[in-house]
């Protein structure tokens, strides 16, 4: 835009665009600056397992997006031996059917973190989304929802998990509904008791006074004030998820098609006689570690951002 | 209060109709006919082929060629009087095939929470009297880092450290097969040291809970005036602590309990599977692989019916705990 101007040589509108443009752009740079700083700040507050949690999500991820990369076979291809021990053809060994297991780790993190992220943010969003507008609108639409949250959260939820999906099949996207639809009351019910304490503020009823809209003042004023609370959430979700997606795999009853850290641990234990056999210690070991080590992670940066977010959150353990 | 109490059962009692009525739409939602399914999606999963007689008698069973509300009229009925269906793999009744599994169950929930509330609290107390000390801190670290751990995925570590590993512990079963006792105590021996295993992983998952929870209710109980009094009478510190502090203390741990087994049902059906312990979550999981639906529904509806139970039973005991609550 700038070179087209610079050739029609009309200096006077050159300067104009570019102070605009300069203005644009430092405000751009300015927000960019304020997103970086608002995660480095909190970043610099978190105790040392804080940061060990965040450096090893980090390394999970990076392990999960570059998979096809750090493995030299596909995890669903016979590529060496029946239980191979691990050895420089295979760094961590075979499973019965020969296929490698350090690349049906790599490619098992992926499944991990899609169930994970995919339920921790529909929940989480949008559970906090029902309840920031039930607790604003309040009435009889605050009172039946409170009604089913209270309902929701007293349902047994794992096994309630196994009857729905030994009914509807076993695949990713059932796993995923059906864990949203067991984890959005906890969102919505924390959001609804914000949204509720914060509505009496004198500052949002003297925005409201000054005219503003109701979906304006949820956006602006309601929402970034939950935003950090749900975000502690939605980690919980998310380790929740991951627990309930390996519980399921390890009961036989994930995506047969995938290979999770769950099918793993399942392949591994109904195999006749493992314990009995040395395999147990390359086949059933590393997907349980991962499993430990994803789920510490995750722990520690909800424990650490539980302890900065102390003074705005009423959560307490065992709510 | 009233309120507040008719509302808790209002709430158990929504609970228990919403499971119901999942599971009364559940074998009705499925695409196609529920029972013609005879694929194997799993390797190693043994494929059930039904016959047409047993078909039909699914058809009938959940009468599948009545009208809806007429089919939830009947289900309903059959629960009433205990019927519960017949399981195809057990080839009998489901609600026998759940009494028959069921104590082993109970058996494992009950002595893991016994265990894990009585040495929560005794862990708690200690933490809470030493806690400006370096060795609460380093105990705090571990007890939550323990608590973040499934409980199955501790069960498969205990399992693998005791029983593979140091050849401690059986690796499956409930009691030794085809074992002839001399006598109950034998028999007894047998049963909890098969049992030890699962209690101990159920035991680890929930001692943190109540660990914290002994500890901070102590630490804010001991800020009170009337620990201050207490002191001041000249009473000793035990006496403090046990008679007037731990006592106020105790009453949120009660009804953290009825809570705990909530959660520890669902843990208790993948600690199972790992132990291969014959409770309920086994047979869940057989009937599962089996496509046993009268089986998982009825397995489903009484796992429910035992926490609802739970629920309602804390509720009376801390309203004799705590005299301030009305019944």
């Amino acid at each position: 835009m700038i070179k087209d101007t610079a050739a029609s040589g009309n200096a006077g509108i050159l300067s104009f665009v570019q102070a605009l443009n300069i203005d644009r752009i430092n405000r751009i740079v300015s927000s960019i600056n304020r997103i970086v700083s608002s995660i480095v700040k909190p970043f610099s507050r978190f105790s040392t397992e804080g940061k060990i949690g965040i450096f090893g999500i980090l390394c999970i991820i990076l392990v999960a997006v570059f998979a096809p990369v750090i493995t030299i076979y596909p995890p669903q291809k016979i590529t060496g031996d029946s239980l191979e021990p691990p050895g420089p053809g295979h760094i961590l060994g075979t499973d019965e059917l020969g296929m490698d297991i350090w690349s049906q780790i790599c490619y098992g993190a992926r499944m991990s973190l899609t169930i994970g992220l995919a339920v921790a943010f529909i929940a989480g969003f949008g559970g906090g989304a029902i309840g920031i507008l039930a607790g604003y609108i309040g009435g009889y639409i605050d009172q039946g929802l409170m009604r089913v949250i209270d309902v929701t959260m007293a349902l047994p939820s794992f096994p309630l998990l196994i009857v729905i999906s030994a009914f509807l099949g076993p695949s990713i996207l059932n796993v995923i509904l059906i864990l949203v639809l067991f984890s959005w009351a906890k969102p919505a019910r924390i959001a609804r008791s914000q949204t509720l304490s914060l509505k009496k503020n004198s500052y949002i009823i003297a925005a409201r006074n000054y005219g503003a809209k109701p979906f304006y003042l949820l956006w602006r004023h309601i929402f970034p004030e939950v935003l950090p609370v749900l975000f502690v959430l939605v980690i919980g979700i998310s380790s929740h998820a991951i627990i309930a997606e390996a519980g399921l795999a390890f009961l036989g009853l994930g995506d047969p098609t995938s290979k999770s850290w769950g099918m793993m641990l399942n392949h591994a234990t109904s195999f006749r006689s493992i314990y009995f056999t040395p395999y147990w210690k390359w086949w059933l070991l590393p997907p349980l570690f991962m499993l430990i080590f994803l789920l510490l992670c995750l722990a520690f940066i909800s424990r650490d951002m539980e302890r900065i977010l102390d003074p705005k959150l009423k959560i307490k353990k065992g709510f | 209060m009233v309120n507040d109490r008719n509302s808790f059962i209002f709430r158990l009692l929504s609970t228990l109709f919403v499971i119901l009525v999942i599971n009364f739409f559940l074998p009705r939602m499925m695409p196609g006919d529920p029972f013609s399914t005879t694929s194997a999606d799993e390797v190693g999963e043994d494929i059930i082929v039904m016959t047409e007689e047993q078909h039909l008698y699914y058809i009938n069973y959940y009468g599948l060629d009545r009208p809806l509300p007429e089919q939830f009229l009947a289900y309903m009925k059959n629960l009433m009087t205990g019927n519960l269906g017949r399981s195809i793999y057990y080839k009998m009744p489901v609600s026998d095939v759940i009494v028959l599994h069921l104590p082993w169950t109970i058996l494992i929930v009950v002595s893991a929470t016994v265990i894990s509330t009585i040495s929560g609290v005794i862990l708690g107390t200690l933490s809470a009297k030493n806690r400006k000390k370096g060795s609460d801190r380093i105990m705090m670290t571990c007890m939550i880092a323990f608590a973040e751990i499934p409980s199955f995925l501790l069960g498969l570590i205990l399992l693998l450290i005791f029983g593979v590993y140091l050849r401690l512990f059986p690796l499956a079963g409930a009691v030794t097969p085809f074992a002839n006792y001399n006598g109950l105590a034998e028999q007894i021996l047998d049963i909890s040291y098969h049992a030890f295993l699962p209690v101990l992983t159920l035991s680890l998952s929930q001692l943190t809970g109540v660990y914290l929870l002994t500890r901070n209710t102590l630490i804010t109980v001991t800020t009170k005036d009337y620990i201050r009094t207490a002191r001041a009478k000249g009473l000793g510190e035990k006496k403090v602590w046990i008679r007037h502090a731990l006592r106020n203390a105790l009453l949120p741990v009660v009804t953290r309990t009825g809570f705990t087994i909530g959660i520890m049902m669902g843990g208790v059906v993948l600690v199972e599977n790992v132990f291969s312990y014959p409770g309920i979550g086994m047979t869940l999981r057989s009937a599962v692989v089996g496509r046993d639906y009268p089986l998982i529904q009825g397995i489903l509806l009484v796992i429910a019916v035992s926490i609802l139970i739970c629920n309602l039973l804390v509720d009376k005991i801390y309203g004799k705990l705590d005299p301030r609550v009305v019944i």
